[in-house]
């Protein structure tokens, strides 16, 4: 049928409708946003930072639970403590652990290691899970799944080694206790 | 040991944002377009193609494996649009279903599209304005189909993919929609030759 045609003047006709230009700059603020939207969901109310061979003494925001740095071929700094993240019983919470490489390392091997009355979501029988990782040049984020398991304190340590080289963060966390617990 | 989720994630957030740019910044246009065309509103078209990368930014990682990212992006911002769609109905017709587009199609003016020639249509005059015009008049699905397969030329089988429909359903959705577009062109014609015939003849 005639209207089947690429040439059929209906089709011509939609196809020559103008569509007027978005504003300008739209796609590069999309693009932008898009980005900043998801950083913003990521933005837990948990973090923790290291920073791979340089020392590095500044907080990012106020949901920077720990800092650690530390220097390649210095000795192990113990890690920052500060009070840390306060959860509820059976409250699950991502905390981010932000490490920051000056270059790309390959095969860097990482450790988390929870201690206390959490533990890593999925992973309720281990209390040190390790996988082997390439950690690229520049934040790498690694967000970890934790849940409050009884009250009391917590830890929740991430170890980085490479090339015999170790850098550890840790994070204190607290899990309050519930309020009929607190009663009696 | 299976690794888990959030080491599977680990990215470098500056590299993903370049990645994500450097794959889809070529694309948008093109996505703007479609969206426009759907949406028939400049805010609403640039509101799609937002929502749209804002949802694909977190899936990088299933992009990277995708031959063919534009088909796969037009697809998940039909599925946004037509989420969309459903909400500012909030009725229970539901959009893309074929029996609306069934009813649709009886032709409840009297003046049957498919009783025009195309010849009629080309000295009618297919003027930019009076395609816009009776464009805003279609429903949001028959929008789609033919931007899709009339416009931007995807093949049936293609369009079958992004919209989840079978190809037999589409064939005919595409023919009704052009029918229904000529309805609307045709009808126009014929309320304007009324009214000219109404002033000429000093009746009220």
């Amino acid at each position: 049928m005639s209207q089947e045609s690429p040439n059929d003047p209906l089709r011509q006709a939609l196809r020559q409708m103008p569509v007027p230009s978005p504003r300008p700059g739209f796609a590069e603020e999309a693009l932008a946003r898009a980005v900043a939207s998801h950083e913003r969901e990521a933005k837990r109310p948990a973090r923790a930072f290291v920073r791979w061979e340089t020392w590095f003494g500044a907080a990012v925001g106020a949901a920077v639970a720990a800092l650690a740095t530390f220097l390649v071929m210095r000795p192990d700094v113990p890690s920052a403590q500060e009070p840390g993240i306060t959860l509820a019983i059976n409250e699950s919470r991502n905390v981010d652990v932000l490490i920051d490489s000056e270059r790309t390392l390959d095969g860097a091997m990482i450790r988390v290691v929870t201690t206390g009355s959490v533990e890593l979501e999925g992973f309720e029988d281990k209390h040190s899970v390790e996988w082997q990782t390439r950690l690229e040049r520049g934040r790498n984020v690694l967000s970890l799944p934790v849940v409050a398991r009884t009250s009391g304190p917590a830890q929740l340590v991430t170890v980085i080694e490479h090339e015999g080289r170790t850098r550890k963060v840790a994070v204190n966390l607290l899990v309050k206790p519930q309020k009929h617990d607190e009663v009696a | 040991m299976a690794l888990p989720d959030f080491v599977r994630s680990i990215r470098t957030r500056e590299s993903r944002a370049l990645e994500f740019d450097r794959l889809f910044r070529e694309h948008i246009p093109a996505l703007y377009r479609s969206a426009y065309r759907w949406t028939g509103s400049t805010d609403r078209a640039e509101d799609l193609v937002q929502d749209l990368l804002t949802r694909l930014y977190p899936r990088l990682d299933d992009m990277r494996t995708l031959d063919q990212l534009k088909p796969w992006a037009m697809r998940v911002m039909y599925r946004i649009f037509v989420d969309q769609v459903r909400r500012e109905r909030r009725s229970p017709v539901q959009f893309g279903f074929e029996e609306e587009l069934e009813d649709e199609s009886d032709g409840e003016s009297g003046v049957s599209a498919e009783g025009v020639e195309p010849e009629a249509l080309v000295e009618r005059e297919l003027t930019q304005e009076r395609i816009m015009a009776a464009w805003s008049k279609l429903s949001e699905d028959h929008r789609v189909v033919l931007t899709m397969h009339d416009i931007e030329e995807y093949s049936l089988v293609e369009i079958a993919h992004m919209i989840d429909a079978p190809v037999g359903t589409l064939k005919s959705r595409v023919h009704r929609a052009r029918a229904r577009l000529r309805e609307i062109l045709v009808r126009e014609r014929f309320d304007t030759a009324g009214r000219v015939t109404s002033s000429s003849t000093g009746e009220p």
